[in-house]
């Protein structure tokens, strides 16, 4: 199968260095964030911290330098991500824009809002939010109705979004709406908008999830204003330019490694000479171990030019998995057995009330594995 | 996969698809041996394959992987992967290589094959040798890290009671009763702690890797041909779902076969922690999906995938045999998971950009 079929990819030597830099700068900065801070893994926020990794130069790493970059390569960039990740460090205020929001507004508005708004994203100064679920319009984005129309130069965007992480938090969203009516062709007469969090018409609602963190909000439009440089790109290239970002969305190693501070204190609670301890954890190891092959394979397929959506699924599927499995494992291995108050317990307890949405963001596993089966010839 | 690579594996395809198929697998499970094919394999240089040096075809051992996909992809019925382990750990020592097929005899239970005290006899029992009664020589992993050479063919003090493994090939018990030892290989040569289990679990490895891929290809083919209620079945969500997981499992065990691959050399202590993590990784990995795309495959073929006629069982069969084969994935599993808590949260993740736990991890 052509579209699964993930070559090793090969860090440039130089990288080395980079980690290590990446390591000594974590050592200083989070030196004392506790263990069940750093669960939260890329939920973690801290406007300071992206700060400090802004003026590292550890965001926008491979944008051009006139938009604040750094010009580096996709693999380098990688390394800085997976060192983030697997210290637990609180990214989530500049995760979106960097991942997402700015690659996006650089390919579709490289000379009115890219010169704007990436040198701030680069400097850990501006955070974005992403407006594409409404209530009705899960899995089944296309059917969105949240709509504008125009007024003027500019336009007004009445409607919903839902699910809004951190809009709260955010200086922008970028939102996918409708700019023509629903027709016989699902996928035409959407496009996307930079809307300013602060714009009048725009009520934010908290949505509490079952951890008891607010992170999700409701979005409520009513008649909010848009100048007419904010539509991004072409008027009804919404579709389009959405199914690119959802694929740089699944590509990262976020999307095996929300888990990681579970394995480390399964790893420290663990008897060296205990068969069942060295089985699981033994299992798990070489799913990590070969996870991280994968979406370093993803990485360098976007870093080659290639078209990495049916791998980065399948990658985000097995992620999932593991970092679903992580949980349920320590409960077999440890459960009941655990001091309340140790890092242990409260770290898997954390994790036992977050991961079942790991397979409903960014792609719900059921849709995933229907585009996987699509993608291998299956009528 | 730059271009040698896939001639390589492209030549490997042509020449096992001939073979794939009923007739060389009942030819072998009656006794036979498939001379002709084997034949071309050694002409082909498919069994030097993982030799280094000017004994070998020059291939690094990622770059001969794909010969040990193609065979499992084809269910070919060769004791390939048996010789080319045997003269990889041969040309390692130092030592010449041995004509004709050859086996392993790894430790592991009912195995008893201490040398005699005089170090040039082995006397005791190996049950379920892979393809015994046919090779001609076998590389015999002793107690203390040795490697014995020993020689088959008309030799004295041998016996042999023929025998099949799960997957229908041969897999004889052999009994030894002074037996002459050609030479022993020290197991300083070899560099890596366990250089004949090893170096075959990542060739069966690949072999599982093959077979998974056709098992899943067979599974895809006739999802979409067979259908019931007006439609294809392949149309049904809950098959799809199954398939995808599958393409996924497979995706998973292939890297980590390719992954190993690269780090695995002979001869190289420096190396040694970074080949047991690579080859237990991808044994590991092989196995669970071996378990999973075998179930898949034959919920999926239904009843007709169950017959003896159905060529799915050739697959399906080794790849149950294969996934206990030299270490199974719970026993890699183990090795794996005792390193990584010995090294404790700290020199976890070192550990995965590194590709392997520190030395002392590794016992």
């Amino acid at each position: 199968m052509q579209a699964l079929d993930i070559r090793p990819a090969e860090l440039p030597p130089d990288c080395e260095q980079l980690r290590a830099e990446v390591r000594d700068f974590l050592a200083q900065t989070l030196g004392d964030l506790p263990p069940h801070e750093r669960a939260r893994n890329w939920s973690g926020y801290s406007p300071e911290f992206s700060r400090a990794l802004g003026q590292r130069g550890w965001i926008g790493m491979t944008w051009p330098r006139r938009y604040g970059g750094g010009e580096r390569s996709m693999l380098e960039r990688y390394v800085v991500l997976e060192e983030l990740l697997a210290a637990g460090a609180p990214v989530s205020a500049h995760w979106v824009a960097d991942r997402q929001s700015g690659p996006l507004l650089m390919r579709y508005s490289p000379e009115v809002l890219a010169p704007e708004l990436l040198p701030r994203i680069a400097r850990g100064e501006c955070h974005f939010c992403i407006g594409m679920s409404e209530p009705d319009s899960g899995s089944d984005l296309a059917s969105i109705r949240t709509r504008a129309v125009r007024d003027g130069d500019g336009w007004r965007i009445s409607g919903r979004k839902v699910w809004t992480s951190a809009a709260h938090k955010a200086h922008y969203m970028i939102a996918l709406v409708r700019t023509a009516p629903a027709s016989a062709d699902r996928h035409a007469g959407m496009s996307q908008f930079l809307v300013d969090m602060r714009s009048p018409g725009l009520t934010i609602r908290p949505i509490v999830n079952q951890l008891g963190d607010h992170e999700f909000n409701e979005v409520t439009f009513d008649e909010v204003p848009v100048p007419g440089h904010h539509l991004i790109g072409a008027e009804g290239e919404g579709w389009h330019q959405v199914t690119t970002e959802l694929t740089f969305e699944r590509s990262g190693p976020e999307r095996y490694m929300s888990s990681t501070q579970l394995m480390l204190e399964m790893l420290d609670a663990a008897d060296a000479e205990n068969p069942h301890h060295q089985l699981v954890l033994g299992r798990l190891a070489a799913q990590y171990a070969t996870l991280r092959q994968m979406s370093l394979g993803v990485a360098g397929m976007l870093a080659a030019g290639q078209n990495p959506g049916l791998a980065a699924a399948a990658v985000k599927d097995q992620g999932a998995l593991l970092e679903q499995a992580l949980p349920d494992l320590a409960h077999e291995l440890f459960g009941g057995r655990m001091p309340p108050e140790s890092d242990l317990a409260r770290v898997q307890r954390h994790l036992v009330l977050a991961t079942p949405s790991f397979s409903l963001r960014g792609g719900t596993r059921e849709i995933l594995r229907g585009m996987l089966a699509k993608g291998m010839g299956l009528r | 996969m730059n271009d040698d690579q896939q001639m390589i594996q492209d030549s490997a395809a042509r020449l096992f698809a001939d073979a794939a198929g009923a007739a060389l697998n009942t030819q072998v499970e009656a006794g036979g041996f498939p001379q002709a094919l084997w034949q071309q394999v050694e002409e082909a240089g498919f069994a030097a394959a993982l030799a280094a040096g000017d004994q070998g075809f020059g291939l690094t051992p990622d770059q001969a992987l794909p010969i040990f996909e193609e065979l499992g992809r084809h269910r070919v019925p060769l004791p390939l992967a048996e010789t080319a382990a045997g003269l990889a750990l041969l040309a390692c020592a130092g030592h010449a290589p041995l004509a004709g097929p050859g086996t392993l005899i790894d430790a592991g239970p009912g195995q008893t094959l201490p040398l005699t005290a005089d170090g040039r006899h082995l006397s005791g029992e190996a049950p379920a040798v892979p393809w015994g009664r046919h090779a001609a020589w076998a590389l015999v992993q002793l107690p203390q890290g040795d490697i014995a050479v020993v020689d088959l063919k008309d030799a004295a003090g041998l016996s042999c009671e023929p025998g099949l493994d799960l997957a229908g090939l041969p897999a004889d018990r052999l009994r030894l009763a002074g037996v002459a030892v050609r030479t022993v290989l020290p197991a300083e040569a070899f560099g890596i702690a366990l250089p004949l289990r090893s170096t075959a679990a990542l060739l069966h490895a690949a072999m599982m890797v093959g077979a998974m891929e056709w098992a899943l290809a067979e599974a895809i083919q006739y999802a979409n041909d067979r259908v019931q209620f007006g439609r294809p079945i392949g149309r049904n969500q809950a098959l799809q779902q199954m398939l995808a997981q599958a393409a996924g499992d497979v995706a998973s065990a292939r890297m980590a076969v390719r992954a190993a691959g690269l780090d695995f050399r002979l001869g190289d202590a420096q190396r040694a922690a970074r080949v047991d993590f690579g080859v237990a990784a991808a044994k590991v990995r092989c196995g669970e999906a071996a378990t999973r795309v075998a179930a898949t495959a034959h919920q999926v073929l239904g009843a007709i995938g169950f017959t003896h006629e159905h060529a799915l069982h050739f697959a399906t069969r080794r790849l149950w045999a294969w996934r206990a084969a030299y270490g199974a994935d719970a026993w890699w599993a183990q090795r794996l998971g005792a390193a990584a808590i010995r090294a404790r949260a700290a020199g976890f993740w070192p550990a995965m950009t590194q590709r392997q736990f520190s030395a002392t991890a590794a016992e």
